[in-house]
């Protein structure tokens, strides 16, 4: 589905993407990881058309992402770091645009947003919805359609605990139905829960791939396999979650002080 | 995705926003006090006066058009690199950026005829209808100026890449077209011989989207009592297929500007 041959992105006489090959299936899940300008946005975003790469080639569903890049488009799903849109955009006309732009109902483009909670904000402007909202009515757009491609660029950016479940939902079900997901993130724990394979990008360049328990064994380090959620996340989701329930949530010793 | 689709979203964006209200009162407002300033030196309200008005309002038209068409289109320019996510849909960047020409178009061209309608209407309502060509003949010249100016102001925008850059090169486009034209012309008429200077004139003329305007608007009124010695010299200098030469011209100076921006923004990195 993605396949990426010897792909490079310079600016002036800086590399931002060293020679990359890369390729993922359809029904995979590979994570970009790796600090910041390592060159995963850049990726991305040569496959999303946002920026025309240096050399190399770079395919989509077997397309060329860059001469043929509508073509190439008219199956991925891409979701930005930034927003991308102007913030006066009103969400049911985005909704609107997108819907056209996939060839599909307005109101199969509404109701995707309904499922994320946001029905009730169909009028309102982006400006007007929280960070969270944005990212995830972002997301339920991108996801329109039959999109067998999907990027994303930390997606789980700005979410609370809940968005960042719809994202993790949101790719499990693109892994479902066939879809190759790339995604950068910082988050591990969602790397490690989701990702098939994982790509270490370091100054531009991949250092390691492979899946976690290759990577794992490659660094020495002794694992068990199973990906385990940070101590305070957890405790952090027990709380929000008994907070929900009936009655009051009993507080801890000190904090009327 | 059609360009109809486009369309809708960019114009859907701007008429929720208050500028297009503002311009269209602006320019009612200031159409009237045109109007009544033209009919009133006419002494007494007659066709003279209302032709008087409408060249009155031609200037009006070069001046303002221009600048609000040049610093609209290079702030949409601009922000055509915050579109990442328009940008990343199945549709080709020139579409999109032919779609927000076209809806700065339709809207600011409505948000124009609006505000001369006005004063249309008050001049039909004093002077009578029978010099309505002459004004739907303004209004036509407005619209042809507005498309080629936001063509350029979008091209300045999309080069510009950041909204201060833009603004700051749409000012400057404006002074050269409105002023710097002129002197131009002034000094042209000062260094070269009185037989060689019409050649030069109108190709200062074609060159200028705004003197194009200024020179078709006054060729299409036939304002000969009015624009007296100033018609006979463009008659002179334009021939007889000046207005059409005129017209052309305006429409090569949109066609130009916007294919270059469409290159540009196709190329470029957001």
């Amino acid at each position: 589905m993605i396949a990426l041959r010897g792909l490079t992105k310079r600016y002036g006489d800086r590399v931002a993407l060293a020679p990359l090959d890369l390729d993922v299936r359809a029904g995979e899940v590979v994570a970009l990881v790796g600090p910041n300008g390592a060159g995963k946005s850049t990726t991305l975003r040569i496959l999303a058309g946002i920026i025309h790469p240096s050399g190399g080639s770079a395919e989509v569903g077997g397309r060329d992402a860059v001469r043929d890049g509508v073509a190439a488009r008219r199956r991925v799903g891409y979701l930005s770091q930034k927003l991308g849109v102007p913030q006066a955009t009103v969400l049911g006309d985005l909704a609107d645009l997108v819907a056209a732009a996939r060839g599909v109902a307005t109101q199969m483009a509404e109701d995707a947003l309904t499922a994320t909670g946001l029905g009730d904000r169909l009028g309102a402007t982006l400006a007007e919805l929280s960070g969270g909202q944005r990212q995830r009515a972002l997301l339920a757009l991108a996801t329109l359609g039959e999109v067998d491609t999907l990027l994303l660029d930390e997606p789980g950016i700005s979410l609370d605990a809940e968005g960042a479940e719809d994202v993790r939902a949101a790719i499990r079900a693109a892994r479902a139905r066939g879809a190759a997901v790339l995604f950068a993130s910082h988050d591990l724990y969602d790397v490690a829960l989701l990702a098939d394979r994982l790509v270490v990008l370091v100054d531009a360049r991949v250092v390691a791939r492979g899946t976690l328990a290759e990577l794992a064994a490659a660094a020495g380090v002794r694992w068990n396999g199973e990906p385990v959620e940070p101590p305070v996340e957890r405790i952090y989701r027990v709380l929000v979650e008994r907070g929900r329930g009936p009655g009051v949530l009993r507080m801890v010793q000190g904090d009327a002080a | 995705m059609t360009i109809r689709a486009l369309l809708r979203f960019e114009l859907a964006t701007m008429a929720r926003g208050r500028t297009l209200t503002a311009v269209a009162a602006g320019f009612a407002l200031a159409s009237l006090v045109v109007a009544l300033a033209g009919l009133s030196a006419g002494g007494v309200v007659t066709v003279q006066g209302f032709a008087r008005t409408s060249l009155s309002l031609l200037q009006l038209v070069v001046w303002t058009v221009p600048m609000l068409a040049l610093l609209t289109g290079a702030v949409a320019g601009a922000d055509t690199h915050d579109v990442e996510f328009l940008v990343a849909l199945p549709v080709s960047r020139p579409r999109l950026l032919v779609a927000r020409w076209l809806a700065h178009v339709v809207a600011l061209g409505g948000a124009l005829l609006a505000g001369l309608g006005v004063a249309g209407l008050l001049l039909a309502a004093l002077a009578g209808t029978g010099d309505a060509a002459r004004y739907l003949a303004l209004v036509g010249v407005a619209a042809l100026l507005l498309a080629a100016t936001l063509a350029l102001g979008l091209w300045i925008g999309v080069a510009a890449r950041n909204r201060l850059r833009a603004v700051a090169g749409a000012a400057l486009a404006w002074l050269l077209l409105v002023i710097g034209a002129d002197l131009i012309a002034i000094t042209l008429l000062a260094v070269l011989p009185a037989g060689q200077a019409g050649w030069g004139l109108s190709l200062l003329l074609l060159a200028d989207p705004v003197d194009s305007a200024r020179a078709l608007g006054i060729a299409l009124f036939q304002a000969t009592t009015i624009a007296g010695p100033t018609e006979a010299a463009l008659r002179r200098v334009l021939g007889g297929a000046g207005v059409w030469l005129l017209a052309a011209g305006l429409v090569a100076w949109t066609i130009a500007p916007l294919a270059l921006a469409a290159r540009r923004f196709a190329r470029s990195d957001l």
